[in-house]
């Protein structure tokens, strides 16, 4: 392939755009998070990409350890908060992934119920939003609003579209003989799935689960309606960070952002090499 | 170790017919090789035998034994698929041990089973490689033990070496019959390439369109071909066939080529068959090998068209259309590309069939 000059020039150009459009912002946030006040403040005398002198009083202020001349009651620190943030998305994840697994093995291999796919689809139809007050209703009935719990279910009911689609897709293109191989051996069905299907399926595991970590962990919206004050979650709890005195706490909402990208980056370079799509399943040879 | 009996098997897919009927004896210990085109219902038939699929009609036996019904994992079958389908998340040892482990074989004797047949395989160096990174050969290899180290008493092999080289498919048709001899196991075996049926089967079932054709030895099913699609399939290049009518002359009944403007003798026994048979409108057939070039005034006179070289044999292709001929010769036969040559088949080698049904007429 040869490529003239022009089009060379455009597709850097495009790609440097791109980059810019994703990565200011988020260097933007973790140098903010290093600035002291009089550098990220309405008040302060000039912007600058650098912290002129670096510090680590945004997270000590929302951990509530601060001394600095930041003059603002914080009514709760961001621990709980993150922990909250933590334990629904985590629990969120693996109900959708539990569920979405074992339906989406079920109707790949075995074929029932086949309005399933598109009565899970039609559940992302609706701007979530839609359906929301009646989940408030019925959450506030069962006791569910305000606790991790209650944020984890609907967490998992609302991203088991996607567990299950991801599931499905991955599932059909592993090839059948892989399993029947292990069943003329004399495996149960059953045995086949844990010992042959999931081992194999761990690439697609660890990329589904990874998508729908990531969806969980940056939810506002359902956080908003569902949580109040013991067990609100880390986007909740940032938007809180601001006073009458000093409008929005810029420092101290980018040293949050900055520990809530923490861990789908872990996780992503934990599960990086199953992220290559390119590890297929089974060595076969269509 | 098992005689596998099929009656009246039928097999559907809605409204396809995969299968329309079925009757196989497969012999205890025998090689019997499944062989047609794409589509024929050959791996139906195998995965019905193995209880993959279940049958629309008919039954399949094992010893007298009623396979209907009976779960694939407890028929005792093993069975090696075209695309290998190893435990890519296993190693090659656990490959291996997967069939024991799964029966409950103590440790020590997995391990001894486990050795043996990498030794026999030649997989032993790779033993503990993760078996994701291996090469078809190796996979293949690799398949066939996995299914062999349990030693069931029916081998079932689904085109196994369709996707391996060329060169490694000669090496694995010796070995896979080496591996038959050695467990005298019943072993059937898939395959759309005559090649491999040929060298290995003790006896092959040819199919087509879902319908049994022939089940005859290797050479009989290349010798006397039952119809003209077993003529047609069978061999490479396949047998001439050329359209003709049989009519009466002072040298008795001959067949009239029509296009070719000759008439072709026939063999007395065979004359004897058409005669009482009736039919008039025939396929007269015969096989490249058995085409000698004749003196000038004898056989038929055709023009070489093309010259394929193909190492210790030269096919050599003579006239076009619907009349065209194919002989194999010796590599230094001396004909050149638009020269005419006198060609002839002795009587005893030709073959007749029914034009319109193409079933083959032969003394029975």
């Amino acid at each position: 392939m040869n490529r003239s000059l022009t089009f060379e020039i455009f597709r850097y150009t495009a790609i440097l755009l791109a980059l810019a459009v994703t990565l200011i912002p988020t260097l933007w946030m973790a140098s903010m998070a290093f600035k002291p006040i009089a550098e990220w403040s309405a008040a302060g005398a000039d912007l600058t990409w650098w912290p002129k002198s670096p510090t680590l009083d945004n997270f000590r202020f929302i951990f509530g350890t601060s001394t600095s001349d930041l003059i603002v009651a914080l009514d709760r620190t961001a621990g709980k908060p993150i922990l909250a943030s933590l334990l629904s998305a985590v629990f969120g994840t693996l109900i959708a992934m539990t569920a979405g697994t074992a339906g989406a093995y079920g109707l790949s291999r075995f074929g029932s119920g086949q309005n399933l796919p598109l009565a899970l689809i039609q559940l992302r139809l609706f701007p979530p939003m839609a359906v929301m007050i009646p989940v408030m209703i019925m959450w506030a009935f069962f006791g569910l609003v305000d606790t991790w719990w209650g944020l984890a279910l609907i967490y998992g009911i609302v991203t088991l579209p996607f567990a299950f689609w991801l599931m499905k897709t991955f599932f059909d293109d592993m090839p059948r003989e892989i399993e029947d191989a292990a069943l003329v051996e004399g495996c149960s069905r059953l045995r086949v799935f844990m010992k042959i299907t999931l081992p194999m399926m761990r690439p697609a595991l660890a990329s589904s689960a990874l998508f729908v970590f990531i969806l969980n962990w940056s939810d506002y919206l359902i956080a908003l309606l569902l949580t109040t004050r013991e067990w609100v979650t880390i986007p909740v709890y940032m938007a809180s960070l601001s006073s009458s005195m000093t409008g929005q706490l810029y420092g101290a909402k980018a040293a949050l952002g900055l520990i809530a990208a923490v861990p789908p980056v872990i996780m992503g370079i934990a599960i990086q090499k199953h992220l290559v799509r390119g590890l297929t399943f089974g060595a076969l040879k269509q | 170790m098992t005689a596998i009996h099929l009656e009246n098997l039928v097999k559907r897919f809605g409204a396809f017919t995969a299968l329309k009927t079925m009757d196989l004896e497969i012999r205890d210990g025998e090689f019997m090789a499944l062989l047609g085109p794409s589509g024929c219902g050959k791996s139906t038939t195998m995965n019905m035998i193995a209880g993959m699929e279940q049958p629309s009609g008919g039954r399949i036996t094992f010893d007298g034994r009623d396979m209907n019904g009976v779960a694939m994992g407890r028929r005792g079958v093993g069975f090696v698929f075209q695309n290998y389908a190893i435990f890519t998340h296993m190693n090659v040892y656990d490959n291996l041990a997967y069939g024991l482990k799964v029966r409950g074989t103590s440790a020590s004797e997995t391990d001894r089973r486990v050795k043996a047949m990498a030794d026999f395989l030649q997989l032993t160096p790779m033993l503990d490689k993760p078996s994701a990174k291996l090469s078809v050969n190796i996979l293949q290899r690799l398949a066939i033990g996995r299914s062999a180290i349990v030693e069931p008493a029916i081998f079932l092999l689904d085109e196994p070496l369709s996707n391996v080289d060329a060169a490694f498919r000669a090496v694995m048709r010796t070995e896979l019959k080496h591996l038959q001899r050695q467990f005298r196991q019943t072993m059937v075996y898939v395959t759309h390439d005559q090649l491999e049926a040929m060298t290995m089967a003790d006896r092959i079932a040819v199919m087509d369109h879902g319908v049994l054709q022939q089940v005859g030895t290797p050479l009989e099913v290349y010798n006397d071909p039952v119809n003209l699609f077993v003529a047609d399939f069978i061999g490479s290049p396949g047998m001439n066939l050329l359209k003709g009518t049989l009519a009466d002359s002072d040298r008795g009944l001959v067949i009239d080529l029509g296009a070719l403007g000759v008439t072709a003798p026939l063999d007395p026994a065979l004359s004897a068959v058409a005669r009482t048979n009736g039919v008039r409108e025939v396929v007269y057939g015969f096989r490249p090998e058995r085409v000698v070039l004749a003196t000038a005034g004898q056989g038929l006179a055709m023009p070489v068209t093309f010259i394929e070289r193909i190492g210790a044999r030269t096919v050599v292709h003579f006239g076009d259309g619907e009349q065209r001929v194919k002989a194999v010769f010796d590599n230094d036969i001396a004909v050149q590309t638009g020269e005419t040559v006198h060609v002839a088949v002795e009587p005893r080698f030709a073959r007749m069939f029914d034009a319109a049904t193409g079933v083959a007429i032969r003394e029975v």
